[in-house]
């Protein structure tokens, strides 16, 4: 009885780390989802057919609207064609990787800093090609208080403006950039209330 | 117990004598005799092993910035979770029933009724005070480490309270820190 133990492999989920089987209590199973497809698709037999069975709907779907509204066979294989191939780009991106929810809107937020004081965090100026530095100085100029760029928990920059400002601040981001639309401003008000502008 | 876990907890790093570090094999040893043939591997007796010290009493025991082992105050060593993933039979086994995983996954204590139910297995010969490997219902690796409150006969029979103590678990600081630097 003197041979060597071998040590176990143990097929750790790419996502969360855990061992494979216990991607159900981790923190995120959606994404774990796709990597355990490719890789332990034993061990969850009905994530494969939930996924099959997803992917018939929404080609099913695809196929019935655009024949409905066109009609023709040339529509109905290219709406086919780009919903397999819009399946398998989205397939791909999360194997393994975030997949990126990108929304171009500004998020406004107020802070309360002390018991009367605040700051009022602006987010998202710089998915419309805005440079934050800039843009940081013209509010400071503006409403005659500090601002400063701020980085966040994320690889996300933000503006922080001393003082509550967000009664003037949706006008002031329309006139100055005429490139942010009003409609894809809002307001934080207990949890993303679309409080556009 | 390693909820929180990070780099910052480490109080202090120590490369040991040789004298310490064969009185921590021969302890280890003795804890988990179907680890003598592969324990040369992971405590080689050239290599430099780093006792690491952290609040609460707990020691960490490093091998190529690796944590292996870890125990409380002068209790009994535990291995990490990922060493017994690879080496499962060196501890004595429990398993809980499915309904106890989600808790134990966060960092919850093992109670009788998880063990006693249904969908729970206890070794009877487990005594108090020892560490155990915790399984799951329908699952093929370990949950997490306890270290026992009750032997095995007590549970059975009170069935009331705290049966193991959650040492280690899947996910928590320890887990998450495969390697230290």
């Amino acid at each position: 009885m003197a041979e060597k133990l071998e040590p176990a492999k143990v097929l750790y989920c790419g996502v969360c780390s855990l061992p494979a089987e216990y991607c159900e209590f981790g923190p995120d199973f959606g994404r774990c989802k796709p990597w355990l497809i490719d890789n332990a698709p034993d061990l969850y037999p009905d994530l494969l057919k939930e996924a099959n069975e997803k992917a018939t709907d929404n080609v099913s779907d695809k196929l019935q609207s655009v024949g409905i509204s066109s009609g023709g066979a040339d529509a109905a294989t290219s709406s086919s064609q780009t919903g397999t191939s819009k399946k398998e780009e989205v397939k791909r991106l999360p194997g393994g990787k975030l997949k990126k929810k990108e929304r171009q809107e500004v998020i406004i937020e107020k802070v309360v800093r002390n018991k009367r004081k605040c700051i009022t965090i602006v987010k998202g100026l710089e998915q419309f090609g805005i440079k934050l530095s800039d843009a940081s100085k013209k509010l400071g100029k503006k409403f005659a208080t500090g601002a400063s760029v701020v980085k966040g928990p994320t690889e996300k920059e933000q503006i922080d403006v001393q003082g509550d400002i967000i009664y003037d601040i949706v006008e002031f981001i329309t006139d100055t950039w005429p490139d942010v639309p009003e409609r894809s401003i809002f307001f934080i008000e207990d949890g993303k209330k679309v409080q556009a502008g | 117990m390693f909820k929180k876990f990070s780099l910052e907890e480490v109080s202090s790093q120590n490369q040991v004598k040789a004298s310490v570090q064969r009185r921590i094999r021969q302890s280890i040893q003795e804890e988990y005799p179907g680890l003598e043939t592969v324990l040369e591997d992971l405590l080689p007796k050239k290599s430099p092993l780093v006792v690491v010290k952290c609040p609460n009493h707990l020691t960490l025991v490093v091998v190529n910035n690796v944590p292996l082992f870890f125990c409380i105050r002068d209790g009994p060593y535990m291995p990490t979770l990922r060493l017994l993933h690879q080496y499962p039979n060196i501890m004595k086994r429990f398993q809980v029933d499915r309904g106890a995983i989600k808790f134990v996954f966060s960092g919850a204590n093992i109670m009788c009724p998880g063990l006693t139910s249904p969908g729970g297995v206890l070794d009877e010969e487990v005594d108090t005070e020892r560490p155990v490997a915790i399984y799951a219902e329908g699952k093929q690796h370990a949950l997490a480490i306890g270290f026992t409150k009750m032997s095995a006969k007590d549970i059975k029979s009170i069935n009331k309270g705290i049966g193991v103590d959650n040492m280690h678990y899947l996910n928590d600081g320890l887990w998450k820190m495969e390697r230290l630097d």
